[in-house]
């Protein structure tokens, strides 16, 4: 407790802007029925920050993370990730993406999924090894690495998803609900964890999530986005001081904060 | 218990084997058995003829005259007429009864050399046959033809119960000069032409020449050599009183041969016909008068015996119905006698004998018992090739048939299993290659996938009983044959493995989940990188899938190739084999070992499997 950390909600790490979304729709059309996921977004993520997206389903927030990774392309309006194009950011490698699932590949060991990244970056074998071996420890998966995915608990397995993300050490981190099919208990501490590496790696996190607590316990700042069509109703600042701990849940401020989410979000309707 | 659980799949196996194996052998066997049973084509026919005394001693010097075997109900007969006397007596009493010398002595037969004798033609026709004799020895006639067909080049023949001399064609040959002894062989020192008759004196003496009245003796007689003309014989009297009324005798030994050529009937010295006499005239439904050759006898209508005086009356030669028997009805006329009953030996004269005549009989067939045996297990063990055999049956042939011929023959049951093994390895080795590397061109050029597949649907629709000639003709063109090459077995094998190959990597290498698609986008990996570590990968394990299903489809597709005509490789060629020659339980060992084979071909797969996928769950 006695070593310098990130305390304040933004802003503290600098002022540089890693996503700046201007005027972002994106509308998917199917047999000539469009459907509007996402309607006029505008935000931006500064450096070291840890935005959460929420919003009941079909509100875009996937779809902007998408957008985001370039894993999808915007009908209309501006979209910069670290200074570039989206195409340019994924060719450079300046994020890494955590799904819901934790997309495993079966028939690679612990050890070998979270090398991938760097063998298809091609990373030496000797520094790949060690930069997994590295990342499995900050996970606390140190004893799994000749494991298979399936011999591994749903938590443990979304851990090595957020080590291969981290593998190849990228600007930014993106978290589309990674702990969404993980139970309630599991679930806190995957949030306890998530924060403590976030404090050490000091990545920008934009983390999609449809629950008030974990967005509320993790975040700088809080996304609320409203469906039909999908658009970003407000944004929430965060002004519970990091570092956080179960604590933080009952205090006060937190369930203030709880309902201004929850408020903002029925406000959307 | 962990020992138990090791020998429990053993166990299960032996007990369905034997749960299932027996009944079914026995619900398959017994019907082929009650056949054998009740079919009298499969009976043994058994010939009863008028005994010659065994010792011609006693009608020489007047001892008692000894017959074997004893027939039951006999008579004693000289020269066609039988004697009143109780047979097995002695031969004054006989020759008492008969008024004269029991043996007629015949013309004494030409020495031609120590083995061949010159008899009279009359002493080599009919029953006279039986009376040559050295010194007072009864000699035997027996002949054996050889077990294999002369073809003008083959010189090995073997006989089945000779000893004697071998007969080629009309010629006497002697062992030492002409032919010599190997291994039970009989080696001629010179071919018989082809078609000619080989043949081997079984017993005394072989007629080599009736007509010239040629006799051969199997050794030098002991004895100088002589002929009876006629000599006492034991007959068998037929059943049934000579009360001047009864016309209805049995004969002793039954069922009865119904159409019996050699059958010969006397009554007292005359011969009885027993043959229908058909009439001049057609059957033809209206006409009502018949002649037939006899004037008297028992008519019969469609096996019916009509009455005569009511049915129908004699005139002289005709025979005039009261109503005209039916249009194509079968009418006979037995002169003398007719077999009504032959289940039960039943013969019923025309006439009934005078009080106190003898009816016996020289000659006749019946049928003895069933070729296999009194019962129907006995007959059910006899099957020689039953459909399904009894497991143990199949066990006891296994040491046999694995070694009936030598490990360095080629058609050595070890050594064809090890051709089908090889066989199929190269098959899946083809196959699998052929398959993934369609599969690869497939997901990578979509368009090529519609083009083709439809065609490699349609080759796995063409019956690979009708490629298999085709192919091979094709390679044979080449000089390869499967006799000589594994490519055949490999290619017509690799045909039917490609498809389940090419149908399971291709699922395989789409069946990559959309995520981990995006999760390569966003490491920005190049197509080759998304080839090498995911796509492939993901497919292995439907790539074994699919190499399982292919290995036994393989193994199916090396056996029905190996069937080929030319070919004497596999265990498809021992099949074909065993099938062909009705061995059928070497067809039931060549079929399990072709599953046991399927089954290790099979973990074999699964055995690279686990070396190449170990990351499957167990």
């Amino acid at each position: 407790m006695v070593e310098p950390r990130p305390s304040a909600p933004t802003g503290c790490e600098g002022t540089e802007v890693v996503i700046e979304v201007d005027g972002l729709s994106m509308v998917y059309s199917e047999r000539g029925a469009e459907t509007v996921a996402l309607q006029d977004a505008n935000l931006s993520v500064l450096n070291g920050e840890f935005v959460s997206l929420i919003g009941p389903s079909g509100c875009g927030k996937t779809t902007l993370l998408r957008l985001v990774a370039d894993l999808i392309q915007p009908t209309s309006g501006r979209l910069e990730v670290a200074g570039k194009s989206p195409r340019q950011a994924r060719l450079d490698r300046e994020y890494g993406y955590v799904f819901q699932a934790p997309v495993l590949y079966d028939w690679r060991t612990v050890l070998k999924n979270v090398m991938l990244p760097l063998e298809i970056m091609g990373v030496p074998r000797d520094e790949r090894r060690l930069r997994a071996a590295r990342l499995l420890e900050r996970v606390g998966l140190s004893g799994f690495h000749q494991q298979y995915p399936w011999q591994l608990s749903g938590g443990m397995q979304q851990r090595v998803s957020i080590a291969r993300a981290l593998a190849f050490d990228p600007k930014l981190l993106l978290m589309d609900e990674p702990f969404g099919a993980l139970d309630e208990i599991t679930r806190e501490a995957m949030n306890l964890e998530l924060l403590r590496i976030w404090e050490e790696t000091r990545k920008t996190v934009v983390f999609v999530t449809h629950s008030i607590p974990e967005a509320v316990f993790l975040s700088g700042r809080i996304v609320v986005m409203t469906p039909r069509p999908g658009k970003i109703e407000r944004v929430v600042e965060v002004d519970l001081p990091y570092p956080r701990d179960p604590e933080t849940r009952e205090s006060e401020r937190f369930f203030e904060l709880a309902t201004e989410v929850r408020e903002a979000l029925r406000g959307g309707h | 218990m962990p020992a138990f659980r090791q020998v429990l799949p053993i166990l299960v196996v032996l007990a369905a084997v034997i749960a299932l194996g027996y009944p079914l052998a026995l619900v398959f066997g017994l019907p082929l058995a009650r056949r054998d049973l009740s079919d009298l084509r499969k009976w043994r026919k058994e010939l009863v003829t008028s005994l010659a005394p065994s010792d011609l001693t006693p009608l020489a010097e007047g001892g008692a005259i000894t017959f074997s075997p004893q027939p039951g109900r006999s008579v004693l007969v000289l020269e066609g007429h039988p004697l009143e006397v109780e047979p097995d007596t002695d031969a004054n009493a006989v020759a008492a009864a008969a008024g004269r010398p029991l043996l007629v002595p015949g013309e004494v037969p030409e020495r031609l050399t120590d083995l061949l004798y010159r008899f009279p033609v009359e002493a080599l026709a009919g029953e006279g046959a039986d009376a040559i004799y050295a010194g007072t020895r009864l000699l035997k006639e027996g002949i054996s033809p050889a077990a294999e067909r002369p073809d003008g080049k083959r010189l090995d023949f073997t006989f089945e119960g000779a000893e004697g001399p071998v007969l080629v064609a009309d010629r006497l040959l002697l062992e030492g000069e002409g032919f010599n002894f190997d291994q039970g062989r009989v080696i001629l020192s010179e071919a018989p032409p082809f078609g000619s008759e080989v043949r081997r004196i079984a017993a005394d003496y072989a007629v080599l020449d009736a007509a010239a009245g040629i006799v051969a003796l199997a050794r030098p007689a002991a004895a100088p050599l002589q002929w009876a003309q006629e000599v006492v014989r034991l007959a068998e009297r037929l059943g049934g009183e000579s009360d001047g009324a009864n016309r209805l005798f049995t004969l002793e030994h039954t069922p009865v041969l119904e159409n019996d050529r050699g059958r010969a009937l006397y009554l007292d010295g005359s011969p009885l016909r027993g043959n229908g006499e058909r009439p001049s005239e057609r059957v033809s439904g209206e006409r009502a008068t018949f002649t037939f050759e006899s004037a008297s006898g028992l008519v019969v209508l469609d096996g019916r015996v009509l009455i005569e005086g009511i049915d129908y009356h004699h005139s002289g030669t005709e025979v005039v119905f009261v109503k005209p028997p039916a249009r194509n009805a079968r009418l006979r006329l037995h002169p003398d006698y007719l077999l009504v009953d032959p289940e039960r030996g039943e013969v019923l004269l025309a006439e009934p004998p005078m009080p106190g005549a003898v009816l016996w009989v020289a000659e006749y067939s019946y049928y003895s018992e069933p070729a296999c045996g009194p019962t129907l297990y006995q007959c059910f063990l006899a099957l020689p090739q039953h459909p399904v055999p009894f497991p143990h049956w199949i066990a006891r042939r296994v040491a046999p048939f694995m070694s009936k011929f030598p490990l360095n023959d080629e058609r050595n049951v070890v050594r064809a299993t090890f051709y089908t093994t090889l066989g199929t390895l190269a098959a899946l080795g083809l196959g699998g290659i052929v398959g993934i590397l369609l599969a690869v061109v497939f997901v990578l050029l979509r368009p090529l996938e519609r083009a083709l597949l439809p065609w490699v649907v349609a080759s796995q629709t063409i019956p690979i009983i009708a490629l298999v000639p085709v192919l091979l003709l094709v390679l044979g063109n080449f000089g390869i044959t499967i006799q000589t090459s594994l490519l055949p077995t490999a290619l017509i094998g690799a045909y039917i493995v490609f498809f389940p190959v090419v149908v399971g990597t291709v699922k395989g290498l789409r069946s990559i989940d959309p995520l981990a698609l995006d999760l390569m986008r966003s490491y920005a990996a190049t197509p080759s990188q998304l080839f090498l570590k995911i796509r492939f990968p993901a497919a292995v394990p439907f790539l074994f899938t699919s190499l399982k299903l292919g290995t036994a489809a393989a193994l199916v597709g090396a056996l029905v190739a190996e069937t080929e005509s030319n070919n004497r490789r596999g265990l498809g060629f021992q099949i074909l084999g065993q099938v062909q020659s009705g061995n059928v339980a070497d067809v039931w060992i060549l079929l399990i070992l072709s599953g046991l084979l399927g089954i290790g071909l099979v973990a074999l797969v699964g055995l690279l499997e686990r070396i190449f996928a170990p990351w499957k769950r167990a």
